[in-house]
């Protein structure tokens, strides 16, 4: 009698047991991914590559520096839950099986999702997280010490031996399921060091020493980066299926154009007569509004999307802009200026330009060979910041902006005769105390009303631990 | 010496008695009486006839001679000893024995109105029960019983439904509720036909339906189907013929024409414009250098011309009789019903079969019935529409006042097309009429075998097998538009606004539900001595329910009219779901009768469920009762009490979980994120040739237990004055424990939502029914039927749970579960406030909303009254009954439309001239402790932005007040008036009774002032708890007026 009513395994969905790191894995990837809808257009808005128009209201909270604890629970959410927890699973599986493939590519993608909440966040649940019913409330941890975590983990993973027999071996029918580089290993190793490289140079303010031994080793250690996106560039044009911040902003609202041109990117493009004004914003002649202008220009050009833009976690253009800026601060600084321009050239490269001439001497662009070691970073996170605009990726500049403080923050608002183009403004928009410019987001009410361990909120405008 | 017996019966006023059993007292040989109250039987001389008819005292009569007529005259039961009802398991038992309430309500009262629904006949009618149809053909019926007792997903507020002892599923096949694109199919129960029907019991406690365990937590409806009876073939035609007419409709303003802002802007769709002047205008498009003209005037009756005049015509023909050995009855019936839409977009055609078989052979009896049911509806999209199309009522809503609806069912015609339609921001409500809509084929087989063995005359052997099974096949389908380049709605307008294509859709849905249901039960009844009866019942019972639904769509149609599945340049979105559920339960039921005035009795029944975590799948469900029938202990005979009855009873029952929510699992794609609004960040599986499972985000509960309801109730049963007056009250305490319920949790556990057992919902309550007859004469008679209706429903605790469960949502408007409120609680936005109650207003005068929302009140009737009065004098039979629901709140999403628009009335408010919110201040600053200053408001919300207040976009802080109304009405449910032909005429065309009769359904309806918008039980949000919302954009209510005849032959 009870075999007769052993029949309550859920036939529309496979059991836990029947998981594989091949089908896992690609769906946290997924997680990851999703997540960037929102927080592209975050990144976006207070890195200034554009803003709220000024006839609509959708992100308008997010010009006025006004992301409340109940705002932006989706990202979050989405990063543990469909990120985290899924890596996990990837790694804990790939450990037991000595499975030293997808452990890298667990460790690499949980080192770059973990990181991503720690720079928003400042603290979030790690060493207690994950944990299902065993607990319901994880402590949150510092985020140097996950930092740290993170590091001894890319290097566990890059130490095994990944010609083990107990290893995947990604064949052609099957590689596909590796959605950044199509089972290329040697790609993940590149995209593990990188990942390294970027969570020690985050460490530049706050534990400098930290931060330039372990780039020390990894530059002496023969170390390969990036040279190739990492990201999901496979999109296509239908609902669940493309970039979810055109799925977000365009597909899914009823008005497609709340993303409007910022003075502060546009009149650095114009500045410079740099062409990507035309990948990024339609045309030469394009017009901005001012950041958070709720009276200003209403015709201002839409933001350029398309919904089969890659998601990219860490580009090609800024695994050289890392290499340059590792090489300024802790190398003997002869290869900056060749990583600088490889960086400059292959973000115009990504929107289809040409930079040639930006970097060649005389040129714009060109890298500030005989500046201060301060003139040369400003050069590279300025570049870096304007290639973040590609690639659903401006998050990453409203990070380098609180570490490095580039692009420099105007003394006055963009509509000013004596603005210089290209530099941060405070949004007219703000609602914060005069001269402040957000730094991180607060912890998020899914969090914080469920986790009696959740620390108390901390302002917007506070620096998280590695801020400047 | 064998021959005919004739005979007639009648009662002591000499109203022939139909259908009153006749019998050779010894033997099986019986008949039924004529509309007429005449038989015929064989017999001897020497037999004895038992006569027995229902809410009669049985009399007997010896034959002395077979020439002579019998006729006997019937004394109607004064203390309804002899009155059965059946009960649960589809017991038949004597009513004075259940020390718990049960109301029947016969095929006479269910098909006075020949209702295509099986419940209609009876709302109003029965104390306790809440039953409501949303109106239009073949659409769902929600029964509530005792108040809403279930929050948990998933789980259904709705009755069993049981039909000759097995459970009939209850499934609303591809029922679309969220809002979007809703069409509602039925419920199963609105699939039998009602003349099929013998009578319903409705078993509304938990002390009745204790025996059925874990299916039976919100009550029990006992169908009895008609049968055959022995004798001549017996042919009963029944069949009904009316009109229907759109029942109450929006009140529109009378003032203000097209445009927005106060200005007439050609191309709006809302009548924000100026004051109506009757001057003559030109409107809409200009089209080949031409453009139409109107007066600038009020159009009297819009929406209402809007509708057609529907059609309903019912059949129903049964064909019955046999032997005294065998015993049959066959029915056909049909339904072709054409609702008040123009088109067949509403419209539902039903046939029914059934075939009925009664047999005994000596100790073995063996009764049989098999029943089938094709069905065809056509339901429209109702709701807000979708990018796939719009819905007909959201398109109607929104035509300003001064325009004809009627003129545009020429959707065709150059100046009311798809590019031409005089705005963009709205469609021809003609053209997704037309184009768009839902179809849904439905067949249906359901039936018995309940088999009998007597072993001796007290102790019995039942066997009972029973399934249901149901196969729908849905289509639904959505015409692909756009605005031909350069066209008016293509951005050639005077606000260069372009109407946003329609994407078009097709969707394939199959549903597949069944159910298998057998029952072994072991009977004894014997008296143990001259005082005591020993009434004993126990069994098993096997349940098994197997769901299969899968849906295919695909959006963004490439060739218009062209509605399958490979049509669409995207892939189909998919889903196939499969659920299967068995019980198996072992129960026993005792009742001691003492002096046959004592009744106690109690049962147990233990189920197993296949729910629930295999080691503790085990739930116990005891229950008890004791009914005094006081009138048989004292000798009332010289006091006006005939009949008094004193009851307790106790139950226990519950519900097992829904299936698969005990074990781990991976699930396909990432989610539809439930935390933020819109499906933002969700990416589907397969992703680009890769199949992507991620750790399901709701953790399974490997202690998962049932939801359990226990219940209390106590009443009495009077009846005084020779039966004149009839009292039946109950006062009941039910408390229902352990809700299923997805607890979200904190991310950083790497979960959102944990199932839990929490939650304890209570609802209390009175019943009150009373029969009076006012006047009982030979030729005239005045009955009365009055029930009462009050339910205290409190969610007790949600412990350790969330604060509040959130049980469904429209904008801001949503329905909670808080503790210490009623289940369902309205909240919305409210306006912001100063510490001293003053309305903070924003730059433009307009309120702001609080941070948190407030309380709108319950959405539950306070309480619910039913008035049924018969006259009936001679042949004439004039029914009409009243049914009263007072209390309630709902949102309206017609009004929120209406209103959006200016064409609701209440947006005359102040003759749209500007005002300042009274009683308002604004912020000026912030004071050095960081809190707001404020200054009295002086800014008027302007007349040229008189429509932002009507907005809760901009007007977040009060526009709520406006879209939440009453849910009170008073209805007059029916009226029927039938006329009973003579018999000589009758016999004329060879019938035995032949009646026609006039029949008026939802005649009359009064509602409170606010309810400026629609009938409050017109509803598109599905038929249980979370339909509690409102409405989003639903069609109306009808009225429907008819004629019936029936004839038997």
């Amino acid at each position: 009698c009870q075999k007769h009513l052993d029949i309550n395994q859920d036939p529309n969905n496979p059991s836990l047991e029947q998981g594989t790191p091949f089908i896992v894995f690609p769906a946290a990837v997924l997680g990851t991914a999703g997540a960037a809808g929102d927080l592209g257009i975050l990144g976006g808005l207070w890195a200034e590559h554009f803003t709220q128009s000024a006839i609509a209201n959708q992100y308008i909270y997010i010009d006025a520096y006004n992301v409340k604890t109940a705002d932006l629970n989706g990202p979050y959410t989405l990063l543990f839950a469909n990120g985290l927890k899924n890596y996990q699973y990837v790694i804990d599986k790939a450990r037991a099986a000595s499975d030293w493939t997808f452990y890298l590519l667990g460790w690499t993608m949980k080192a770059y999702t973990a990181g991503e909440l720690v720079d928003l966040y400042d603290k979030i649940p790690y060493t207690e997280a994950l944990a299902g019913t065993s607990n319901l409330q994880p402590k949150f941890d510092d985020g140097y010490a996950i930092y740290q975590d993170l590091i001894k983990g890319l290097d566990s993973a890059l130490g095994k031996d990944f010609s083990a027999r107990t290893s995947t071996i990604f064949t052609p029918s099957n590689a596909n399921t590796d959605l950044l580089f199509n089972g290329n290993l040697d790609k993940w190793i590149a995209f593990a060091n990188t990942m390294k490289l970027k969570l020690y140079l985050r460490m530049v303010n706050a534990h400098a020493d930290v931060a330039q031994a372990g780039i020390t080793d990894l530059l002496s250690s023969g170390a390969t980066f990036l040279t190739n996106n990492a990201g999901v560039t496979t999109f296509t044009d239908a609902p669940g299926l493309d970039n979810p911040m055109y799925e977000q902003n365009i597909r899914q609202l009823n008005t497609g154009d709340n993303l409007r041109a910022s003075t502060t990117f546009l009149s650095w493009l114009i500045a410079n007569s740099d062409p990507r004004i035309v990948s990024y914003f339609g045309s030469t002649g394009a017009t901005s509004l001012d950041q958070g202008d709720r009276n200003g220009n209403t015709a201002a050009t839409v933001f350029v999307q398309s919904a089969t833009d890659p998601v990219l976690f860490l580009s090609k253009a800024e695994s050289y802009f890392l290499q340059a800026e590792a090489d300024v601060r802790y190398g003997d600084g002869s290869h900056a200026q060749s990583l600088y321009n490889q960086g400059v050239l292959q973000a115009f490269t990504d929107v289809g330009q040409d930079g040639t001439s930006f970097v060649a001497p005389g040129g714009a662009y060109e890298f500030p060979t005989g500046g201060s070691t301060e003139d040369k970073i400003e050069a590279i996170i300025v570049q870096k910041w304007a290639s973040f605009a590609y690639g659903t990726h401006q998050l990453e500049a409203f990070f380098d902006k609180n570490r490095t403080g580039y692009p420099k923050t105007s003394p006055v608002y963009s509509n000013a005769i004596n603005y210089v183009p290209g530099q941060i403004v405070v949004s007219a928009s703000t609602t914060l105390a005069a001269g402040l410019l957000p730094k991180r987001l607060v912890y998020p009410y899914v969090e914080t009303s469920r986790n009696a361990n959740a620390p108390a909120l901390v302002p917007i405008s506070t620096p998280v631990w590695w801020g400047k | 010496q064998t021959g005919t017996v004739t005979g007639k019966v009648q009662d002591k006023t000499g109203k022939p008695v139909e259908g009153a059993s006749v019998q050779v007292k010894g033997t099986s040989k019986g008949t039924t009486t004529t509309e007429s109250g005449t038989f015929f039987i064989n017999a001897k001389v020497g037999d004895v006839l038992l006569i027995t008819g229902v809410n009669y005292h049985a009399q007997q009569v010896r034959i002395s001679n077979l020439s002579s007529s019998i006729d006997v005259s019937l004394d109607s039961v004064a203390n309804v000893m002899q009155e059965v009802v059946v009960t649960a398991l589809g017991q038949s038992r004597s009513k004075a024995k259940l020390g718990y309430t049960a109301t029947t309500v016969t095929s006479d009262v269910l098909n006075r109105d020949a209702p295509v629904n099986l419940l209609d006949g009876v709302q109003g009618r029965i104390a306790g029960a809440n039953i409501s149809n949303v109106g239009g053909p073949g659409t769902s019926t929600k029964v509530v019983l005792r108040g809403y007792s279930v929050i948990g997903g998933g789980s259904s507020n709705q009755p069993l439904y049981v039909i000759d002892g097995v459970p009939l599923s209850d499934a609303s096949p591809s029922a679309q509720t969220n809002g979007t694109s809703n069409t509602d199919f039925g419920n199963g129960m609105t699939n039998i036909n009602p003349n099929d029907i013998e009578s319903i019991t409705v078993l509304k406690g938990t002390a009745a339906a204790s025996l059925y365990g874990s299916t039976a937590k919100n009550g029990a409806i006992m169908i009895t189907t008609k049968r055959g009876k022995a004798g001549k073939l017996r042919v009963d035609y029944s069949g009904g013929y009316n009109l229907s007419k759109v029942g109450k409709l929006p009140e529109m303003q009378n003032e203000f024409g097209q445009g927005w802002g106060g200005q007439f802007i050609l191309s709006e769709n809302g009548s924000w414009g100026p004051r109506l002047d009757g001057k003559m205008r030109p409107w809409g498009a200009t089209v080949d250098n031409s453009q139409l003209i109107k007066p600038f005037s009020f159009v009297k009756n819009n929406i209402r011309d809007f509708y057609n005049t529907g059609t309903e015509l019912t059949n129903s023909i049964a064909l019955s009789g046999g032997t005294d050995i065998n015993r049959f009855y066959f029915s056909y019936g049909n339904v072709f019903s054409d609702g008040v839409l123009p088109t067949k977009a509403d419209y539902l055609e039903r046939h029914t079969f059934a075939l009925r078989t009664n047999s005994n052979y000596g100790k073995f009896s063996i009764n049989t019935s098999f029943n089938y049911i094709n069905r065809k509806q056509n339901a429209p999209f109702t709701g807000q529409g979708g990018s796939d199309g719009q819905s007909t009522f959201e398109a109607l809503l929104q035509i300003p006042v001064d325009i004809p609806i009627k003129d545009f069912s020429a959707y065709n015609n150059k100046f009311f097309n798809v590019d031409n339609y005089f705005t963009p921001y709205a469609e021809n409500p003609y053209y997704p009429l037309n184009e768009n809509g839902n179809v849904q084929k439905l067949d249906r087989f359901f039936g018995s075998l309940d088999m009998n063995y007597k072993f001796t005359d007290y102790l019995s052997l039942q066997y009972r097998l029973g399934g249901d099974f149901t196969n729908a096949r849905t289509l639904g389908f959505k015409q692909p538009n756009k605005p031909s380049p350069d066209s008016w709605n293509d951005g050639n307008n005077v606000e260069s606004a372009t109407r946003k294509e329609d994407f078009g859709s097709v969707s394939q849905a199959s549903d597949y539900y069944g159910i298998i249901n057998m029952d072994l039960i072991l009977k004894y009844n014997q008296d143990l001595n001259k005082d005591l009866n020993l009434e004993v019942i126990g069994g098993a019972n096997y349940y098994q329910s197997n769901q299969r639904n899968e849906f295919a769509q695909v959006t963004n149609l490439v060739i218009p009219g062209f509605f399958n599945l490979s049509n669409s340049k995207l892939p189909p979105v998919v889903s196939d779901f499969n659920s299967l559920r068995r019980r198996v339960g072992l129960y026993a039921q005792a009742t001691l009768g003492y002096k046959n005035q004592l009744f106690l009795s109690g049962n147990v029944r233990n189920d197993w469920s296949s729910t629930l975590p295999i080691n503790k799948n085990s739930i116990f469900y005891p229950g008890g009762n004791l009914a005094w029938v006081a009138s048989q202990t004292f000798d009332m005979t010289h006091s006006p009490v005939s009949f008094l009855k004193f009851r307790v009873g106790y139950g226990k029952t519950g519900s097992d979980a829904e299936p698969y929510q005990v074990y781990p699992v991976l699930t396909a794609g990432t989610p539809t994120a439930p935390l933020v609004g819109l499906p933002f960040g969700s990416i589907t599986s397969p992703f680009n040739g890769v199949s992507a499972f991620r750790i399901a985000n709701t953790i399974g509960n490997p202690a998962l237990k049932p939801v359990i309801t226990k219940e209390l109730e106590a009443g009495l049963e009077a009846r005084l004055f020779k039966n004149r007056i009839g009292i039946d009250a109950t006062y009941y305490n039910k408390r229902t424990d352990g809700q299923i319920l997805v607890v979200p949790i904190a991310p950083g556990s790497g979960y959102t939502g944990l199932v839990q057992n929490l939650g304890l919902i209570t609802n209390k309550g009175v019943e009150l029914a009373l029969d009076v007859k006012p006047v009982v004469s030979k030729n005239f008679n005045w009955s009365m039927t009055y029930t009462y209706t009050k339910n205290w429903n409190k969610v007790n605790n949600l412990n350790g749970g969330p604060s509040n469960v959130i049980l469904n949502t429209a904008y801001d408007a949503e329905i909670r579960a808080v503790p210490g409120q009623p289940v369902a609680e309205m909240y919305a936005l409210v306006p912001a406030t100063t510490p001293d109650g003053k309305i903070i207003v924003d730059s433009k005068g307009l309120p702001t909303a609080a941070q948190q929302k407030g309380d709108f009140g319950s959405t539950q009737y306070n309480y619910m009254m039913g008035l049924v009065n018969t006259f009936s004098y001679k042949n004439w039979t004039l029914n009409a009954s009243l049914d009263f629901r007072f209390g309630g709140v709902m949102y309206s999403g017609t009004s929120d439309l209406l209103l959006f628009v200016g064409n609701g009335r209440l947006t005359t408010f102040n003759d749209r001239n500007a005002f300042v919110v009274p009683n308002s201040v604004q912020v000026t600053g912030t004071d050095a402790s960081g809190k707001d200053v404020y200054a009295t408001n002086s800014t008027a919300i302007t007349s040229d932005n008189f429509y932002s207040y009507f907005y809760p976009t901009t007007n977040p802080g009060s526009s709520y007040y406006q879209r939440i109304i009453s849910k009170s009405f008073l209805k007059l449910r029916d009226v029927t008036l039938s006329y009973k032909l003579p018999q000589h005429w009758a016999s004329k065309i060879a019938s035995s009774g032949l009646s026609v009769g006039a029949y008026a359904r939802n005649l009359l309806l009064w509602t409170p002032k606010s309810n400026l918008y629609l009938d409050p039980e017109a509803g598109n949000l599905g038929n249980d708890l979370t339909s509690e919302l409102g409405e989003f954009r639903a069609a109306p209510v009808s009225i429907q007026v008819g004629l019936l005849l029936r004839a038997s032959f």
